[in-house]
């Protein structure tokens, strides 16, 4: 009967065991694509500094401008596509007649063939040379398959990037490294251009707080009238977890064998495997609350688009840590049970179910908990259970009410959070 | 060679990933009741060969035969047929850490259970008793309701050795038995391989590192290289000469007891 359960890991028989990679770990070797991608990388990432850092600049210059002149508008008084061509300009200009910031950090520099300081005259045939490479980006790509890892401006200007030397790098300390010191003032520029995009405000922080006052004091009074109701919806939340977790776990059980590694092998294991990751990882990046938004015009407003919102994603994160335990589960007595004569399913019940049924467990109620606290705002958006009251009540500015609930979900939250803890470590 | 019990001809197993061969159209038989040593470096290919045999690892091509019988031929319900047949221990004895030896022990039964007895956890009375015959052999009766966890190395191997005992093997492999464990636990570990050998008459293909220790329990041996065979004989045979041959230049023989 098992059979049936089985194919799905996998046609034939031997799917699910240690395969070549657990025997062939010491033979491995880099494939192609990854060689190359390796050549490649250390001139992304030092573009990709680059490009980041001119960015703050251009964003402090901005912010100075706009704060000095008074001008309202947008951020960037440039067009985006205009700002897209110089910041590339200056970063080609700025890798080519020096050592850029992103080469310092990734690494490298540029030299010639023979690996001597580059004159001044092949730098401007790079500079030109690189807009007929990098602009059909071809040249640029061409690292990949060529065996010399040279670009097309690289060859037709005759020089090459090299990976500096890092001799120095045990005895020196950081701030006497030019690495050390780029590093350091890029995480500088990155705070500074930080508050300035997301518009931190000391003063308001420190002068509005006395606005509050009457909220606090209302909240510190609750009204108990609202207990009975509170406590009512205060059940239906944690069932609302409750049903979604429990719900979750059928699912997410199955798909967790089919999202893991090791176990799945072959053209049709290893496409299944990258199929359920990529739509597990898109339903996990997809917040309950957004999910609680979508069921609510599917199913109505209730506690019904909740449970489902807090399933959907529920089934995404457990497949994950499900799968994870699995992938580093010890595949020595999976082969030793594959090799008394038992078939698939003898073998996940008595190779792998043993090893991963407590962190399973565990993973269950640690879901759970997390759970019961998003069920508790899932109502701001009409997805029931107790957040959606708290809502109704602030939205009518009653304080004392709302107090009320807070505190019943501060009192629950830990209340479960400590449940939840002590059972995980009795699993341990 | 007509009571050759196995018959490997022209093995030959390429790695899909790296192109490594891993085992170089490797051909020998076993004879029933034949303690035989595979010996070579790490990487030589004595894992992988035990692996084909059983068909763990697909091997590229070439024959298995067991008593006439085509192994690499074999449908999936007639490989299970054949792998209960072959009692196998490990290097890392293979244990599921978590459960108790008994189901350590058990498990060795699976070959012989039907799929709803074994799923719901219902062995035969007949398995039951096994069980404890088999723990009593080795000496460890009384560690039934043990974690395998709680266990020593070379306890762990005793509960592996009992574990295959549990199929009533005609043929044990053993991966390296006792890599993992000191000299006066290794002795005793061979001992029970050795006892299974001359009592029940089973053959043993056993992968080895230790010279002094195939010299002992051998009645043959063959050794690999790069995945070919550089030589196959008797233990005595095995001389300064051919040990260099095997193990390269720099390698000098460590003497165990």
């Amino acid at each position: 009967m098992g059979d049936g359960l089985c194919e799905r890991f996998g046609k034939g028989e031997d799917r699910l065991m240690v395969r070549d990679e657990y025997y062939a770990g010491f033979m491995q070797r880099k494939p192609a694509w990854m060689e190359a991608f390796e050549a490649l990388k250390a001139r992304i990432a030092a573009f990709v500094v680059d490009y980041i850092a001119i960015f703050y600049l251009i964003v402090i210059a901005a912010y100075c401008i706009t704060e000095l002149s008074g001008y309202q508008g947008s951020f960037f008084p440039l067009p985006w596509w205009i700002l897209l061509i110089v910041v590339g300009e200056l970063i080609v200009l700025w890798e080519t007649f020096g050592i850029s910031l992103g080469m310092r950090v990734a690494g490298i520099r540029l030299r010639t063939e023979d690996g001597n300081t580059v004159p001044f005259r092949r730098s401007i045939i790079r500079y030109l040379a690189w807009h007929i490479s990098a602009l059909p980006a071809i040249g640029c790509l061409a690292i990949l398959w060529n065996k010399d890892r040279l670009s097309w401006h690289d060859r037709m200007s005759g020089t090459k990037i090299e990976k500096q030397r890092e001799t120095y790098k045990t005895s020196i300390a950081w701030y006497r490294s030019s690495r050390g010191i780029t590093t350091a003032l890029l995480i500088f520029f990155t705070l500074l251009a930080g508050v300035f995009i997301t518009e931190i405000n000391l003063h308001t922080l420190f002068t509005g707080a006395s606005k509050t006052g009457r909220l606090w004091k209302a909240l510190f009074t609750p009204d108990w009238a609202v207990l009975g109701e509170g406590i009512n919806l205060l059940i239906v939340t944690i069932f609302m977890a409750l049903m979604a977790t429990l719900f979750a776990i059928v699912f997410a059980v199955p798909l967790s064998f089919l999202a893991a590694r090791n176990l799945m092998h072959g053209f049709i294991g290893r496409t299944v495997y990258i199929v359920v990751r990529i739509a597990m990882s898109i339903t996990r990046s997809i917040e309950p609350i957004i999910w609680a938004i979508i069921f609510v015009v599917w199913v109505r407003l209730g506690t019904f688009p909740g449970v489902l919102a807090l399933f959907v994603h529920s089934i995404a994160d457990l497949t994950k840590l499900y799968s994870e335990r699995l992938e580093s589960i010890d595949l020595g007595p999976v082969e030793a049970i594959r090799a008394t004569g038992a078939n698939n399913l003898q073998v996940i019940m008595y190779g792998i179910v043993p090893q991963i049924v407590n962190p399973y467990l565990s993973f269950t109620i640690y879901r759970w908990d997390i759970n019961v606290r998003m069920a508790t705002i899932i109502g701001i958006v009409g997805g029931g259970g107790i957040g959606q009251l708290l809502y109704h009540y602030t939205r009518h500015w009653k304080w004392h009410a709302a107090g009320t609930l807070m505190l019943l979900i501060i009192l629950t939250v830990w209340a479960i959070d400590y449940l939840s803890s002590r059972l995980r470590e009795s699993l341990e | 060679m007509a009571e050759a019990q196995l018959v490997i001809e022209h093995l030959t197993k390429v790695y899909e990933r790296g192109e490594v061969l891993a085992l170089d159209d490797v051909s020998f038989s076993v004879k029933k009741g034949e303690f035989l040593i595979l010996i070579g470096l790490s990487g030589s290919g004595k894992s992988t060969l035990l692996r084909c045999i059983n068909r763990l690892i697909e091997p590229t091509s070439g024959k298995i035969l067991l008593d006439g019988v085509d192994i690499t031929k074999a449908k999936t319900r007639d490989l299970r047929q054949i792998r209960r047949k072959i009692g196998m221990i490990f290097q890392q004895f293979n244990l599921v850490k978590r459960s108790s030896v008994r189901t350590n022990v058990l498990a060795g039964r699976l070959g012989y259970t039907s799929m709803w007895r074994s799923l719901s956890g219902r062995f035969s009375k007949q398995d039951l008793e096994r069980t404890e015959v088999s723990l009593d052999r080795v000496g460890l009766s009384e560690k039934m309701h043990t974690r395998a966890d709680q266990l020593s190395g070379g306890q762990q191997q005793r509960v592996g050795i009992a574990r295959a005992l549990m199929q009533e093997p005609e043929l044990l492999f053993a991966d390296e038995p006792v890599s993992a464990l000191d000299p006066a636990t290794s002795n005793s570990v061979l001992q029970y391989l050795e006892q299974m050998n001359q009592e029940d008459g089973v053959t043993v293909l056993c992968a080895l590192h230790f010279l002094s220790l195939a010299r002992r329990y051998g009645t043959r041996i063959i050794a690999l290289k790069d995945g070919k065979i550089v030589f196959e004989g008797l233990p005595k045979e095995i001389d300064d000469a051919r040990f260099k041959e095997i193990y390269g230049e720099d390698a000098e023989e460590v003497e165990i007891r």
